[in-house]
């Protein structure tokens, strides 16, 4: 008997009645995983999970998320279960503590099935940058799951799991939720704690949740959210029911569609999906509107400059000393770090690494990064002045639908332009969601990104459930075959 | 705009960024860091911006938290994490002076 592929109500009555137990569900999750062979995992988890569901046992199911498998993205801590973020640099890395995400999900009992496989210290587009080779897309496994949250997404979409988090930085968790089929949100700025998330850009990170729906994506967001002492940028918010709109009506709601969204940078078969879904919506009683905005185009421009260059200083604490990797006999402190870092990171990290130690240094720091940071205020003041008139803006998630594994690496590039219709979201702060709308002609996912103003996430998973409702579409790889 | 660092200054930019390159290396980034600096030059081509800072896109006010005698990591947990050390301290390199190795 399988039980994940069942609504979570189900599950949760089930374990409830105590006609399954945890370890039920722990025990199918491992045994789809390694039927699912898409190299989502970079290590699994399976002995203590297996423990922790058998201690799970004798107590009370408290809440709707007891008992239930969630895969973490590998750069966010774990406490004694190895984090690597995809990098030789931390391959042998055990974290002496937990993320503050960490804690709360273990407060709902939730079980840690394993850490999943991404780009990088979460650097690229494609998991491809991933030390432990990239993870597979289970629409086609010869195509990339997306990334830098590709693990993750790919295994919700394999349905191995209900619950993945993730984390976006520059689109790194709607960009792969696009890419297979799956729901995925990047919360505002701030509304999830990243203490003991692996700092890559500090001042755009964010964690979210992974799921196959929009109904398990508020209740995850629900676990994970509020103000953290221990993370300066965490804002002050009351925690909320992020489900608290779902299967409300969204008539009357005016949603803008950017012009540059649905411009020449897109493929058509991805426009005509959204001119298809614009339509569903105007159904639904919602008003429509095609706008122009300020800045988006230069969003790829500023977010290389910030990301570069935040990165170049988080990542200047992997020095071979303290722990991670370090270059065996070095002849001296200089050799330690110059030989640690250019045995430790990979070829991305090392790029990107050294164009911010540039961008950074002396009177650059002027021409390029506080420039980047002056014109990312200006859009931010975009996006609100949007809001002031709009309930959301709408558009497609990416460019074009999942490519082949194989496509060519070697464009420095190609990675940010990859997230050019995501990245704008972290550069102002705001959420946004990928919802699946459609397939492409050879039944690749297709996405869409809602996003509304700072900390209006349930509106977000409002709009989401109406048209996900609406859309009904079969977003099983398998077909409901694996699970049978 | 020009195709290539020079080798001097793709070795400016790894002396910055504490990386170790071979001469293969080298000739390679000659190529892929310009693609990259030449995307960023692109920032030149923003116009009308108000040029003040803002340094985090959620503008809320930062609160220190009360400096309060808490809990610490186990210095034993910490010290296993460190490639090299020794009793209570992490092993390093000489720093200061001639290096006679590690």
């Amino acid at each position: 008997m399988k039980y994940l592929n069942q609504p979570i109500e189900e599950i949760h009555k089930l374990l409830k009645a105590k006609k399954i137990k945890p370890i039920d569900l722990v025990e199918e999750a491992f045994d789809n995983i390694e039927k699912s062979d898409c190299n989502a995992y970079i290590t699994l988890n399976k002995e203590e999970a297996l423990k922790e569901a058998k201690e799970l046992e004798s107590l009370p199911v408290d809440n709707i998320l007891f008992g239930l498998p969630i895969a973490v993205k590998d750069n966010i801590v774990t406490k004694n279960l190895r984090t690597t973020c995809a990098s030789h640099m931390l391959e042998n890395f055990i974290p002496i503590y937990n993320a503050t995400v960490v804690e709360k999900i273990k407060e709902k009992h939730m079980i840690i099935i394993g850490k999943t496989n991404m780009d990088e210290f979460a650097m690229g587009s494609s998991s491809r940058t991933s030390y432990f080779g990239a993870p597979h897309n289970p629409w086609n496994k010869d195509k990339i799951s997306g990334g830098s949250s590709g693990g993750s997404a790919s295994t919700i979409a394999a349905r191995d799991v209900l619950f993945a988090l993730g984390s976006d930085t520059g689109g790194s968790i709607r960009q792969p939720a696009s890419y297979t089929g799956i729901v995925g949100m990047k919360p505002t700025y701030g509304r999830v704690s990243r203490y003991g998330l692996v700092a890559f850009a500090s001042s755009l990170d964010q964690i979210g949740p992974m799921t196959k729906n929009v109904y398990e994506n508020a209740l995850l967001l629900n676990a994970i959210v509020g103000h953290d002492e221990k993370d300066l940028t965490s804002a002050k918010k009351e925690e909320e029911d992020f489900t608290k709109l779902i299967g409300k009506s969204i008539k009357g709601k005016k949603i803008a569609i950017p012009n540059y969204f649905v411009s020449d940078i897109v493929d058509d078969e991805i426009i005509d999906k959204i001119k298809e879904t614009e339509k569903t919506l105007e159904k639904l009683g919602a008003k429509v509107d095609y706008i122009d905005m300020k800045y988006l185009e230069h969003a790829v421009t500023l977010y290389q400059i910030i990301a570069m260059g935040e990165a170049s200083s988080n990542l200047a604490r992997f020095d071979g000393i303290r722990y991670g990797h370090s270059k065996e006999n070095p002849k001296d402190i200089r050799d330690l770090y110059f030989g640690t870092r250019a045995e430790g990171f990979g070829k991305e990290v090392k790029r990107r690494i050294m164009v911010g130690s540039y961008l950074l240094s002396g009177e650059n720091a002027r021409e390029y990064f506080y420039k980047a940071l002056s014109i990312r205020d200006d859009m931010k003041q975009e996006f609100k002045n949007v809001f002031k008139d709009y309930d959301y803006i709408i558009g497609p998630t990416t460019t074009t639908t999942a490519y082949l594994l194989t496509d060519p690496m070697d464009d420095p590039s190609k990675s940010f332009m990859d997230d050019v219709l995501v990245i704008p979201v972290n550069m102002a702060g705001l959420p946004g969601l990928n919802i699946p709308i459609g397939f492409d002609k050879n039944h690749m996912p297709i996405g869409m990104q809602i996003i509304a103003n700072s900390f209006e996430e349930a509106k977000i998973y409002s709009l989401a459930s109406a048209l996900e409702k609406e859309l009904n579409l079969d977003l099983n790889p398998y077909g409901g075959e694996k699970n049978e | 705009m020009k195709e290539k660092l020079t080798k001097e200054e793709v070795l400016h930019v790894a002396e910055l960024a504490r990386i170790a390159v071979t001469e293969e290396e080298i000739k390679k980034y000659q190529v892929e860091l310009k693609k990259l600096l030449n995307d960023v030059e692109k920032i030149n081509d923003v116009k009308g911006y108000d040029d003040e800072i803002l340094i985090a896109p959620w503008s809320n006010n930062t609160e220190l938290r009360k400096d309060e005698p808490r809990e610490m990591l186990d210095p034993k947990k910490v010290l296993e994490n460190a490639p090299r050390h020794s009793g209570n301290y992490i092993q390093v390199p000489v720093v200061i002076g001639e290096s006679e190795g590690a």
